[in-house]
């Protein structure tokens, strides 16, 4: 890579060298979709197994024109909301108790604990047939996947909150509101941020599992109707959405917890 | 006030040497106490409330589901679709481990690899892998393969990424040393890189096994023809509540064995250590 930078003046040589990983990156996926493009051109192309980036292209501009795909994203978009509102509101709450009683929290972390490693989406057709097919049992399955990571990083975050410091808040003459808001607070919510980058991606997957198993509407239900259909250059238009969501979501989270929390980076 | 009295008082208790049994065992009596609790309402719930027939039909009691898990021992009847969630399990973790952990610790030495691989690794990890699910089908079919290419996509990302962190976290004082000495490249990686990426790599393992675990409950619930999964989703249309708990005790345990298993492994492998060291 140093023999395209040697040429090009010294400004631009540095601005490569500065931007060099994010501009590798861009290049791999620039020659990526090229090679996947060009593919076809040596091998035969079966519209009916893969599909091409060009095609995805149009059709994803096809989608957006018939505003097929902002209706599935809206539809997809509200059971993860409100799950995910419920799944911080509930576990924040819930882990909070569990970290300052400690006896709370020995009762129980156990069982959270096994709750949390059983796969739950094994539950989703349970959900299904308790609360039937619909907005509501979508949003139980986000829920149900989201809520546990904010139980256990709001109950962590409080017991690391440093006594010590609550001590020097209080001898140096703090109200009850600074000990929150100096110590409490800024020692628990970095936490909370931390567990909702894991919830964003269960959720995501709370759901997809939703709209697979039962749904008439849903980006969820787009891709898997569009599989049925062997449309795949809109199946792979929705995969496409999906994974630049997901990214947008995970990165943009952690993109705040390095703003809004730079003394936590590194650990 | 209080309560922050109260949670130091009991951390300072917690830390100190225990006074009395009781101190000692609270954790774990309580915790035991919560579970018990939990499930003896559960099963106390129909005797005590007469429910309407149509939930009757939805509730199941915890002795019920264990009844159903030793009957399904019992006739041997789940033996068969297991072995083909666990071998769909196996498979694709073995796949895994054998493509990321190279891939990992070369990521980790060369940093235009990881540069360009970069995009891509970010985006399919942060991808939930579901939504592949409906294109695996169509090319591998309804088969094992569909759900061994689910379970590689899920366990590969957390092992790749934890091998990288641990490759690019070694010392690098160490490393000069065994080139000055002559190491190649191999034995870098064989003498310094890998035994220091070891508790990364073991922690990128146990976040797979869940993943992986995951991986074959969801293929088999939407596109298979045999395994757990499927006698689960079959169950819950005919309303038997029980045997999808069932299932899910059994996956349940699955994972929990799986990843004690991997504790062991952790512990056997940083036997050499001078300090128990923490990567997770």
């Amino acid at each position: 890579m140093a023999d395209i930078a040697a040429p090009v003046p010294v400004v631009r040589a540095s601005f490569v060298a500065r931007h060099r990983r994010a501009l590798l990156g861009c290049l791999a996926v620039v020659a990526f979709l090229a090679a996947w493009q060009a593919m076809f051109l040596v091998v035969p192309f079966n519209p009916l197994f893969i599909t091409k980036p060009s095609l995805m292209l149009a059709a994803l501009l096809d989608m957006l024109q018939t505003s097929e795909l902002v209706d599935a994203l809206l539809a997809s978009g509200a059971p993860f909301c409100f799950g995910l509102a419920a799944a911080v509101v509930i576990g924040v709450a819930l882990g909070i108790v569990m970290g300052w009683r400690t006896r709370v929290g020995y009762a129980l972390d156990p069982l959270l604990t096994v709750f949390y490693a059983s796969p739950l989406v094994a539950l989703a057709p349970l959900v299904v047939v308790f609360f039937g097919v619909g907005l509501f049992a979508k949003t139980m399955i986000v829920f149900l996947l989201a809520v546990f990571p904010f139980i256990f990083n709001a109950c962590a975050g409080t017991r690391a909150v440093d006594r010590l410091l609550i001590d020097v808040v209080r001898s140096l003459g703090g109200a009850e509101r600074d000990l929150y808001v100096k110590v409490i607070v800024p020692s628990v919510l970095p936490y909370i941020v931390a567990a909702a980058r894991i919830a964003v991606g269960r959720a995501l997957i709370g759901v997809l599992v939703g709209e697979f198993f039962a749904a008439s509407e849903g980006i969820g239900y787009a891709i898997a109707r569009f599989g049925d259909l062997f449309a795949l250059d809109r199946m792979f238009a929705c995969i496409l959405v999906i994974m630049v969501i997901a990214v947008a979501l995970t990165e943009g989270i952690r993109w705040a917890e390095r703003a809004a929390f730079p003394w936590r980076i590194g650990q | 006030m209080s309560e922050i009295e109260a949670l130091g008082s009991d951390i300072a208790a917690a830390a100190a040497p225990a006074r009395s049994p009781w101190r000692r065992y609270e954790p774990t009596i309580l915790g035991a106490g919560g579970i018990v609790l939990l499930l003896a309402v559960w099963e106390a719930l129909p005797r005590l409330v007469t429910l309407s027939a149509g939930t009757k039909l939805f509730f199941t009691t915890p002795s019920h589901v264990v009844g159903t898990l030793w009957e399904m021992f019992a006739t041997g009847s789940i033996w068969s679709p297991l072995g083909v969630s666990a071998g769909a399990f196996a498979l694709g973790l073995g796949i895994a481990i054998v493509v990321a952990l190279p891939l990992g610790v070369l990521l980790g030495r060369s940093a235009t690899l990881s540069a360009l691989l970069d995009p891509f690794i970010t985006a399919f990890n942060a991808t939930p892998r579901l939504v592949f699910l409906p294109l695996l089908l169509l090319w591998f079919g309804l088969g094992l393969w569909s759900k061994v290419m689910i379970v590689f996509i899920g366990a590969l990302f957390p092992i790749l990424i934890n091998t990288y962190e641990g490759v690019r976290n070694a010392d690098r004082v160490l490393i000069n040393v065994v080139r000055a000495f002559g190491a190649t490249e191999w034995g870098i990686a064989r003498l310094v890189v890998v035994p220091n990426a070891l508790p990364y790599i073991v922690v990128g393992l146990r976040l797979a096994i869940g993943r992986a675990v995951l991986g074959v409950v969801v293929a088999e619930f939407f596109g298979s023809e045999d395994g757990l999964g499927v006698v689960m989703v079959r169950a819950a249309s005919r309303f038997q509540v029980d045997v999808v708990f069932a299932g899910l005790i059994v996956f349940a345990a699955l994972s929990l064995l799986m990843t004690g298993l991997v504790k062991l492994l952790e512990d056997r492998l940083s036997r050499w250590r001078p300090q128990h060291v923490n990567a997770s």
